[in-house]
């Protein structure tokens, strides 16, 4: 990041892994001028961050984690490239690990959008799906880049109007995700009529190299919140195997614990929320978050070391009986960010 | 277990009483350690020391990580927030507890 020109950073590591290996490479690649050294027992890393490039680019990520790792990583710093980012990135599209590349695609694209990165490039397109462990999946992430982020003001979520999801299987029966989304739909229907759950069967060469199954599910509300859930089954080889209706309904709980936790922000991007709120202009900017998970606990260390900024953290008790358990409104004065980088035409 | 529901919900009551002002403890932690607290407009003469000590030419901070992190360092580092206790969603109480998060639920006025 620019603001972090001329400082440097020395991790101590017991072991370095081989996605890990990877994201730095990939992060080399969307930079310019990154110097990273790795000591000859790969237990220390000297990075010296460069500039944010972008451009057309590919990178192939570890399977031993899902592009969702990567990619996570890439929504943080894509909007602050000198050029816009567009980039192919093959792997596993859905693990049970990471947020999935249809879970970042239905929350975080929305999310960007709110802050003021939006535009018809702003764009995660699915070519192949891959599950683990051997992948062979394949997306393009595209991404405009920003000037200044807009300040935001979530503290209403609103009522979830609408339930909609992808159920998807390579290499099954196609049969699999119907079972899943009859299953998942028996759970749901007892909230809300407006239920849509999409059954995804890729086949040959976009159905990666490995076979498994999973679900994705999200609730949008009528101001726009997209919370989301998402299972996916056992690996081949690891484990014992799923039946597709136990799948189905867990992953419909799953989604009814997320609309439990609420906010205005779905529990996978809360930090995304914040780094853009941080990286926002000189205003006070305030999100409703449901609890905070433990990354983003970290995360929130992460951004007082970098930026030295602290968010206003209120507990809100639901003065609702029935809205869920209990949120907190997070508030923050942006850095006043200016991607200086960035092109003028 | 309807008897149960009483000290249950005693005991949720108690925790949130703890976890509320505590969650910006929590997050930032007591100390005025690193950064401190930005609002702290005297700060004591030892910390201002402290800082000095951190501080290179007095231009450049050295910032070290605090043991609690660097344990942390050695987790898996997901954005994932799992359900730790999943809530029992066939029982009517537990789906009415989200009964208006929905369109269909009770609306305000």
């Amino acid at each position: 990041m620019k603001s972090g020109k001329g400082n440097f950073l020395i991790l101590s590591v017991l072991y370095s892994l081989d996605f890990e290996a990877s994201f730095i490479r990939l992060i080399d690649k969307v930079t310019n001028g990154s110097r990273i050294e790795i000591n000859q027992t790969g237990t220390t890393l000297y990075y010296q961050p460069g500039l944010l490039y972008g451009g057309s680019l590919e990178h192939d990520c570890s399977p031993s984690r899902g592009i969702g790792y990567y990619l996570e990583s890439l929504l943080c710093l894509a909007p602050f490239m000198k050029h816009p980012l567009k980039i192919v990135l093959r792997g596993v599209t859905n693990d049970q690990v990471d947020p999935s590349v249809d879970v970042l695609k239905a929350t975080a694209l929305p999310l960007l959008k709110k802050f003021g990165i939006d535009g018809e490039s702003l764009e995660i397109k699915i070519n192949r799906r891959g599950m683990p462990p051997k992948g062979g999946g394949e997306i393009v992430f595209s991404c405009p880049v920003r000037k200044v982020l807009q300040p935001v003001q979530f503290t209403d979520p609103g009522k979830i109007k609408r339930i909609r999801g992808t159920a998807y299987s390579v290499r099954v029966s196609p049969q699999m995700a119907n079972r899943m989304v009859e299953s998942a739909r028996g759970i749901l229907n007892k909230f809300l009529p407006d239920i849509y759950i999409y059954t995804d069967h890729m086949k040959g060469v976009s159905s990666g190299k490995s076979p498994g199954f999973g679900m994705c599910l999200t609730a949008e509300t009528i101001n726009g919140t997209i919370l989301s859930a998402e299972l996916a089954s056992n690996p081949q080889g690891q484990g014992e195997a799923v039946l597709p209706e136990e799948l189905g309904q867990s992953c419909a709980k799953l989604l009814l614990e997320e609309v439990y936790r609420g906010g205005c922000v779905d529990s996978t991007n809360q930090s995304l929320a914040l780094l853009l709120m941080t990286l926002g202009q000189r205003d006070v900017s305030k999100v409703l978050l449901g609890p905070l998970s433990p990354y983003t606990i970290e995360f929130l260390r992460h951004l007082r070391s970098f930026f030295q900024i602290m968010f206003k953290i209120e507990t809100k008790t639901t003065e609702e009986e029935h809205t869920g358990g209990e949120k907190v409104l997070m508030t923050c004065v942006g850095i006043g960010f200016h991607n200086l980088s960035k092109t003028i035409r | 277990w309807k008897e149960d529901l009483t000290q249950k919900a005693a005991e949720a009551f108690l925790r949130q009483q703890r976890s509320t002002p505590n969650l910006r403890k929590l997050v930032y932690g007591t100390g005025t350690h690193q950064f401190g607290n930005l609002s702290q407009s005297v700060e004591d003469e030892d910390q201002e020391s402290e800082d000095a000590d951190d501080e290179l030419g007095g231009l450049f901070r050295v910032s070290r990580p605090d043991t609690a992190s660097k344990q942390k360092a050695n987790a898996l580092d997901c954005s994932k927030f799992l359900v730790e206790k999943p809530q029992d969603w066939d029982l009517e109480e537990v789906m009415n507890s989200i009964r208006d998060c929905f369109v269909t639920g009770k609306w305000e006025d």
